[in-house]
């Protein structure tokens, strides 16, 4: 439908995010319950880094390759993408070094025979050992405090700027988002490498950013609309619908590389260590971008429509030509007006205040020092 | 707006932006890649002789702290069998690789000649916190184990850097001369954390003295860490001779300080509070943090039976992800912004160019930086980081949709590009500045507080941030501002939306 493509083009949809937002949070609950589940049931499938695992350690010889080698795993059912093979060398020694997670004594063993026929060595000169963790407790202790400091001074930092509901509002958000793209590696049993805790923060920081540029429209409009009766499921409506295109052109610049990666990289060139991480990424985006609208800011809408300030000027949501009269004008129609235009021009969809405006230009606005 | 004062920071930036790039190039300097994507050199250290297991972990700890501390790349330590790995990025000198792993050998202990403040890391005061421990709890009586004697570490000691600053008596270490001054068995060395020099004395006493099992003991909400002796000749006698010869104060030991020393440097100098320990246990109270007290029960525990390693063997170990991986990445992350920017300007047109250059003069700084960091810091990117990147890539066209939409309304709403471009820009920067500022939050928190990969990612994070801010402010401004005031631009259709005024003129 042009018409459609052409008012999300001119950021004029009237779309009825805060009132649907029993949706959102339905949609997000049931996600949320599934990850718990999964969490619960299969738990995170963690990498060699967080293991620890088995080194296979021998001589480069033979027809024995990096590449030869994946096929080796391969052969034996075994992950080979998340194998770590490197080749070490000192002078003209070389050598090849496998990681792999927990092995079986029988996987070991058909692993190391198949490594040793195809370099034409004998079968004692493929050392096998335990290696441990190389992301140690330490480290995840430590990225988890600095997680909850971070949190906690980005929501003062929001409550000092706009105000602590919003900082609610964001967090909540953050956690479901972080919640969800866990969710979906507990569910497929991805393997979590540090990488991929990389993702996580990496989605985490997103969701933010784009929740407060969302917020930053809310914080506009609210002062913008504060000498009216205009209730603050509508602020958040005009907001919304005044940032979508927005969000929508900046999920979409940022989830192309990442798309890229996935598509092209993993699929293409077949760089599978790449797969996993861009799917991290994608998932997290794609939520922060959700999430931005649907969970960060009813769930603002909801706290402060019961604030001192709001719980009076609460009433039916105005749709339609009404929200695009109060994005245009700032100004709320009244109900009777409203009503008996709707009479007259039925469906219609006219930017009735609009036009009004744009008989002469705009006044400068005042410049407030803040 | 003066023109002038729109084409200043708009030359100044892309002159420091080519500037930067070109110094960097001819210079020879390009970024490092890090252990995934390009490797480096893997150490093995293998333990000789016996040792014990929980020893043999509190090595890798000591190794693993000290590795971490050199800055963003990313290193390994892992456990393969009994041996120890270290692979390093970047690193392709072998004799660079073990500087960095440093020795990790005995606890020593010798006595504190003097002491002051490094002038490598503070030039300003120049303290003798000597002069300032009168105030240090000297008459704990602490009830370990009977009559428990304690000692107080100086002001100068691993907790105790408030205070310090006050004093400020400047005073020159007598005979701290590297090439004269200095006697035979004195050598000077630098405190871990607390930014003091140490001249000490020869080796007295090893580590050995202890037994291992030193402990972090609290009371009343301050900790200690106690410490028990060998019996005679292997541990109570030797000590109790160094702790004698501090007490009394005399030529060798004027500070009446200990200094615990763990591969050239001091981990604590804590002042000697009695003549003689005659029960077999040493408390060391000051103003430790829990964790600073259990880094030197750590320590403590690790002297009492250090592993020995033979001379490690450094080979050079290739990357994890491999060549394919990193030229997919490169490939498809490129084709990737191109989409991008194909679909701004598909959706803004003409002004979309603007966002091309901003990429441009961003990725020429970001480059620079990131080049010069891999020559002088180690930095060494890694996927990690490169998911940093990918992700301001998202961030930075943020910047320029959240400002063309506000112009794209603008116009709409009927007014001309040149009117809307300074305020709508003001709006903008606002958001921009919030949105950013959260980030850089973020960054610096995980900078400081984690290690490793966590820490490779906020250091790009923030880079990319900060680029995005000053790219914003001294180059998308003044060029869009500039731009504004041209024909071409306020002439039909330069946002893809038909202004009020041409509409008018059509009708």
């Amino acid at each position: 439908m042009a018409g459609r493509w052409q008012r999300l083009y001119r950021g004029e949809t009237t779309i009825n995010f805060y009132g649907r937002r029993n949706v959102g949070f339905i949609v997000s609950g049931v996600l949320l319950i599934v990850t718990f589940g999964s969490l619960l049931v299969q738990g995170l499938n963690l990498g060699i880094d967080f293991k620890g695992g088995v080194a296979f350690e021998m001589p480069v010889k033979g027809a024995l390759t990096v590449d030869s080698a994946r096929t080796i795993l391969e052969d034996n059912k075994l992950e080979a993408s998340s194998a770590k093979i490197q080749t070490l060398s000192s002078g003209s020694d070389e050598r090849l070094r496998i990681q792999l997670g927990e092995l079986t004594a029988e996987q070991e063993k058909d692993v190391k025979d198949d490594l040793a026929a195809k370099a034409k060595v004998k079968v004692e000169e493929v050392s096998v050992e335990k290696v441990s963790a190389t992301w140690g407790r330490s480290i995840t202790w430590n990225a988890v405090r600095a997680l909850l400091v971070f949190l906690v001074l980005v929501s003062l930092f929001i409550a000092w700027r706009f105000e602590s509901r919003m900082a609610a509002g964001a967090i909540a958000a953050v956690i479901h988002d972080v919640g969800i793209s866990v969710g979906v590696y507990s569910v497929l049993q991805l393997e979590v490498t540090p990488s991929t805790v990389v993702a996580f923060l990496t989605i985490l920081g997103f969701s933010l950013y784009d929740t407060i540029v969302v917020f930053d429209k809310v914080h506009e409009n609210t002062g913008r609309f504060s000498g009216s009766r205009v209730s603050y499921g509508d602020i958040v409506n005009v907001s919304m619908n005044q940032v979508l295109m927005r969000s929508l052109n900046t999920t979409i610049a940022a989830v192309l590389p990442v798309l890229s990666l996935l598509i092209l990289g993993s699929g293409v060139f077949g760089a599978v260590a790449l797969q996993e991480f861009a799917l991290a990424l994608l998932v997290g985006m794609a939520t922060g971008a959700y999430s931005s609208i649907y969970i960060a800011a009813p769930i603002l809408g909801i706290l402060k429509e019961r604030s001192a300030e709001y719980s009076s000027k609460q009433g039916e949501l105005s749709l339609g030509t009404d929200m695009a009269s109060l994005m245009a004008t700032g100004a709320p129609v009244s109900r009777r007006a409203s009503a008996r235009k709707a009479e007259a021009s039925e469906s219609v969809a006219p930017k009735p205040a609009v036009d009004a405006l744009l008989t002469h230009p705009p006044r400068p606005r005042k410049k407030t020092r803040r | 707006m003066s023109r002038r004062r729109l084409l200043l920071p708009l030359l100044s930036i892309l002159f420091i932006a080519c500037g930067a790039f070109v110094a960097n190039v001819v210079a020879g300097n390009t970024p490092s890649l890090g252990l995934d994507l390009q490797g480096g050199a893997s150490v093995t250290m293998t333990p000789i002789g016996d040792y014990e297991e929980a020893s043999l972990n509190v090595a890798v700890d000591i190794i693993r702290q000290r590795v971490d501390s050199i800055g963003v790349a990313e290193p390994e330590i892992q456990r393969q069998g009994k041996n120890v790995v270290v692979n390093l990025p970047g690193v392709k000198d072998q004799q660079e690789a073990l500087d960095l792993i440093g020795r990790t050998g005995s606890v020593e202990l010798r006595p504190v000649v003097n002491l002051a403040e490094n002038p490598d890391l503070t030039t300003t005061t120049s303290a003798a916190p000597g002069a300032t421990t009168t105030t240090v709890k000297g008459a704990t009586t602490t009830t370990v184990k009977g009559a428990t004697t304690t000692l107080a570490p100086p002001a100068g000691g691993v907790g105790s850097s408030r205070g310090r600053a006050e004093t400020t008596t400047t005073t020159t270490v007598p005979g701290t001369d590297p090439e004269t001054g200095l006697k035979p068995g004195q050598t000077i060395l630098p405190g871990r954390k607390d930014g003091m020099i140490y001249l000490v004395g020869p080796v007295e006493a090893t580590g050995e003295v202890f037994s291992n099992d030193a402990s972090v003991q609290v009371e009343a909400g301050s900790f200690s860490v106690v410490a028990n002796l060998r019996n005679g000749e292997l541990g109570e006698n030797i000590w109790n001779a160094l702790a004698r010869k501090c007490y009394d104060g005399g030529e060798e030991c004027p500070t009446k300080s200990i200094a615990i020393v763990l591969d050239g440097e001091v981990i604590s100098a804590p002042r000697v509070q009695t003549p003689s320990f005659t029960n077999g246990s040493v408390s060391i109270t000051g103003n430790f943090s829990r964790a600073e007290a259990e880094e030197l029960q750590k320590i403590l525990q690790f002297g009492a039976v250090p592993v020995k390693f033979e001379t490690p063997t450094v080979q050079t170990v290739s990357a994890t992800l491999g060549k394919d991986s990193l030229r997919a990445a490169i490939i498809s992350g490129l084709l990737g912004v191109a989409l991008v920017l194909a679909f701004l300007v598909f959706y803004y047109r003409l002004i979309a160019l603007v966002v091309v250059a901003g990429l441009g003069v961003s990725s020429l700084l970001m480059w620079s930086i990131v080049s010069w960091l891999s020559k002088t810091n180690g930095l060494a990117l890694t996927l990690s980081g490169a998911a940093g990147i990918i992700v301001s890539i998202g961030v930075t066209v943020d910047s320029y949709v959240v400002f063309f939409e506000k112009l794209k309304d603008d116009v709409q709403a009927g007014r001309t590009l040149r009117n809307s471009a300074s305020r709508g820009f003001d709006s903008a920067w606002r958001t921009i500045l919030i949105a950013d500022t959260a980030s850089l939050i973020g960054a610096l928190v995980l900078w400081w507080l984690t290690v490793g990969s966590v820490r490779g990612f906020a250091f790009f994070l923030g880079l990319s941030t900060l680029s995005d801010m000053v790219v914003s402010y001294f180059f998308t401004r003044p060029i869009v501002l500039l731009l504004s005031r041209t024909r071409l631009f306020n002439n039909g259709r330069v946002l893809g939306v038909r202004g009020a005024q041409t509409t008018a003129e059509v009708a």
